[in-house]
């Protein structure tokens, strides 16, 4: 296929999946403005700002940790930045306008169903304002925003043909999806061995964002133990939102493209060393910085087989191309 | 809904009215459901097509200061309906019509015949600044130069008019399409009641039609279509012409060429591109011929399309033959290539680079429509009734300064059709753009983009100018 057109779908997956994430992220720290303590809250932000690598406006998150009225304003503005700043490039809105806008310009490799699905998401939930959702519940919001986003996966499943065109849509969202758990993970462990209050509420929390909650309680009981909740959302395969799930999945589906003229097999062994690496078994009982360094390890592959698969399939010499 | 308010003039043909007010026998149908339906119901299958058109996101995009205002190009729900006789007169003429131009085009790119069998003067041509001497001894596959057409038809008391060929990069068949679709599923009972012709399969001719175009031994070509890219104000079109081909949606960036022919760049590597259904202007297709700052174009494009190794579609240079005062010869030519009378009468013209219709225009401004020759789209355009003594006054010196830029017309009684305003029907001046396709042999879809003038009183049915669009019906019998 063309190649700028498999970086738009490749693009499109990886925006559409972010929107999805973010609105997981921001449902979950919505809900904790509610009844939450200050502190959760803010250590919810910081979290939120890291994952995203961001600095927040204004000042830094709880200068004013004991005043409850600043916290809940200066949760307005910061939901506001996270969500619809203009100039912020990760912002929900950014990701989503983007994702609709590279699906704008692959409507021709898209099925017409996953185009309408986006447009009337877009035409519903693209124009709200930070004012138009906090008023009333604005978990409700991401919520909304984030079952489009999952609704609009499942008309990929049941509609696209499964071309390369589908596989590179596929490993923008795994490759983004790897990316994201990730920064998360890397944001919470920092957050928590700054913050020796952090317990079991944080951790839970957690476990909500990645829709994970349900399935370690099921597994493991009500105790929340940090170690088990790492080992659920890294190296379970069977949780559809695990760390090693999406790695595994982009590796397969980078070996199922047809090869490109560029560094190919780079590209290949990036993949394969990311799937292997994330489901090494640890030798003994790794500490939590153990976990954080094959963390930093994985999101340094994870940004290598970003740009190898680019070099491999889009952005490759055409000097030395072959011709078909 | 009624026609009770609805006022007839009798200097306006109205497409569904007789004079005495009673229907047209092909539009009786619609006539009777209109009786049947309330203002409501009515309102509500407006709201019904305009809000298919948003979901869709059948749209074209505004952009400036940083902001991207997607529009959608109003559409009036009611449906302009041709009898299945007009239909046959126009599709004659306009197959006609495409035949003589394309052989225009091989002879002014060839033989000159006509130049110096004097039928059309060599000024004429050669100082058409669409004439592009690049092309000379080009031969494209069946001598088709121009392979997608949409010619610009009006009505009058008088029939059928060609106001203009546009022969280079004619835009608007997906919104033909686009208001069927939205249309026939807002009206279905009187779709189906009134047996109207298809018009969604023109996907399949357009295929067809570039496919016997590919260069020869090459059975199954690659077909792109090369569009400047998705802040085009019709990437929509682009987008929709590349799905229903069945074809890559390429920019320039994704083109090279390399000994001669033109490769595009895949995620396997280089692949061979045998036709270019384009939508570049001429003038940004090839830096290395035409405009050097163009980043649209393909260095060496124009090379390969000379050596035969890749065809573009429409050629370049076509644009000599849709030239506004060229078309004043276009009967002539038909008469000259096929030996046979024009079927569609031509808007009388007036070229302003013949001292004697200059004076005739200059003493008349104030009752002719004046033109730029080299502008589209309704712009540079005067219509003399309308304009105030300033504008007239500051046009004349210009046509005093540069008269071959100009040409005028007699102002046309363009037909209205009803259509649905604030709840109400009124008279709305509308036009026809059918699409016409032209390889090995010559297609026509029946229908066409209708466009309409929506200010009350306004000529100019451009979407770019307050125009607005309905489907057309063409009737099976």
């Amino acid at each position: 296929m063309l190649a700028r057109s498999a970086e738009g779908l490749y693009w499109l997956g990886r925006h559409i999946e972010r929107t999805e994430d973010l609105c997981r992220l921001l449902r979950e720290q919505m809900g904790a403005l509610v009844d939450r303590p200050v502190r959760e809250i803010n250590f919810g932000w910081r979290r939120i700002y890291d994952t995203l690598h961001r600095r927040p406006p204004g000042p830094a998150v709880g200068v004013a940790e004991s005043d409850d009225d600043y916290a809940l304003a200066d949760s307005y503005t910061l939901a506001d930045d996270v969500t619809f700043e203009r100039a912020n490039p990760g912002s929900v809105l950014n990701s989503f306008s983007n994702g609709r806008e590279n699906a704008r310009q692959m409507r021709h490799c898209i099925s017409g169903e996953m185009w309408t699905c986006l447009n009337l998401a877009w035409l519903r939930l693209g124009t709200r304002r930070i004012e138009d959702i906090w008023k009333a519940a604005p978990e409700s919001y991401y919520a909304e925003l984030a079952r489009e986003m999952n609704l609009f996966a499942g008309v990929v499943d049941t509609t696209l043909y499964r071309d390369d065109g589908w596989r590179f849509l596929q490993l923008g969202r795994l490759v983004e999806r790897a990316q994201f758990t990730i920064a998360l993970l890397l944001a919470h462990l920092e957050g928590v061995g700054a913050n020796p209050e952090a317990g079991d509420r944080e951790w839970a929390s957690l476990l909500w964002i990645c829709q994970a909650f349900d399935t370690y309680k099921g597994r493991y009981g009500v105790e929340i133990r940090p170690a088990r909740v790492l080992d659920l959302l890294v190296e379970d395969p069977r949780l559809p939102r695990s760390l090693c799930t999406a790695i595994d999945a982009a590796a397969a589906t980078l070996g199922a493209l047809a090869l490109g003229p560029g560094p190919c097999g780079a590209a290949r062994r990036c993949a394969g060393d990311l799937a292997s690496n994330v489901n090494q078994p640890w030798p003994s009982a790794p500490s939590l910085p153990d976990r954080a360094a094959r963390l930093r390890r994985l999101d340094g592959d994870c940004r290598a087989l970003h740009d190898l698969v680019m070099a491999a399939h889009v952005g490759y010499d055409t000097d030395g191309a072959p011709v078909r | 809904m009624d026609f009770s308010d609805y006022r007839l003039e009798a200097e306006f043909y109205d497409e569904v009215l007789r004079p005495d007010g009673t229907p047209r026998p092909h539009c009786r149908t619609l006539h009777d459901a209109l009786a049947e339906t309330s203002a409501a119901e009515l309102g509500e299958v407006q709201e019904r097509v305009t809000r298919s058109f948003l979901n869709e996101g059948i749209t074209f995009t505004v952009y400036g200061d940083g902001e991207a205002d997607e529009r959608i190009i109003p559409i009036d729900c009611l449906p302009r309906i041709l009898a299945a006789a007009e239909w046959r007169e126009l599709e004659a003429g306009l197959a006609q019509r495409i035949l003589a131009l394309n052989r225009f085009l091989c002879d002014v790119y060839g033989e000159c015949r006509a130049i110096s069998d004097g039928v059309i003067p060599e000024e004429m041509v050669r100082g058409c600044p669409q004439y592009r001497s690049e092309m000379r001894g080009v031969s494209p596959p069946h001598g088709t130069w121009v392979a997608i057409c949409g010619t610009d038809v009006v009505r009058t008391n008088d029939g059928f008019i060609v106001l203009e060929d546009n022969l280079r990069v004619p835009s608007g068949v997906s919104y033909m399409i686009a208001n069927r679709k939205a249309v026939k599923s807002s009206l279905r009972r009187l779709y189906r009641r009134c047996r109207v012709r298809e018009v969604e399969h023109y996907g399949n001719l357009l295929l067809a039609t570039l496919r016997e175009l590919a260069p020869p031994n090459r059975p199954d070509p690659c077909i792109a279509l090369l569009t400047p890219g998705v802040w085009n104000a019709a990437f929509y079109e682009h987008m929709f012409l590349a799905r229903e081909l069945g074809a890559e949606l390429v920019e320039g960036r994704d083109l090279l060429t390399r000994n001669g022919f033109v490769y595009m760049r895949t995620t396997e590597g280089l692949r061979r591109v045998d036709v270019i259904y384009r939508r570049v202007d001429d003038d940004f297709l090839d830096p290395q011929v035409f405009r050097s700052d163009s980043l649209l174009g393909v260095p060496g494009l124009l090379q390969a399309h000379r050596l035969g190794n890749v065809t573009l579609a429409n050629a370049p240079g076509t644009g000599v033959a849709d030239d506004k005062s060229v078309y004043a010869w276009v009967p002539d030519l038909i008469r000259y290539y096929l030996s046979e009378e024009p079927i569609l009468a031509n808007v009388p013209t007036r070229i302003c680079r013949r001292p004697e219709d200059l004076e005739y225009t200059l003493d008349n401004l104030d009752s002719l429509i004046v033109k730029r020759v080299g502008e589209a789209g309704g712009y540079g355009m005067l219509v003399g009734p309308r304009a105030t003594p300033a504008e007239r006054e500051a046009y004349a010196a210009a046509m005093r300064a540069n008269p071959a830029d100009f040409i005028s017309q007699e102002i046309l009684s363009l037909s209205r059709a009803p259509c649905l305003i604030d709840g109400r029907l009124e008279p709305r001046h509308v036009d026809l753009r059918p699409f016409v396709l032209r390889g090995r042999e010559t297609r026509i879809v029946p229908g066409a983009f209708c466009r309409v003038a929506l200010r009350r009183g306004s000529l100019v049915v451009n979407s770019s100018q307050g125009g607005g669009g309905k489907d057309v019906w063409v009737l099976e019998s």
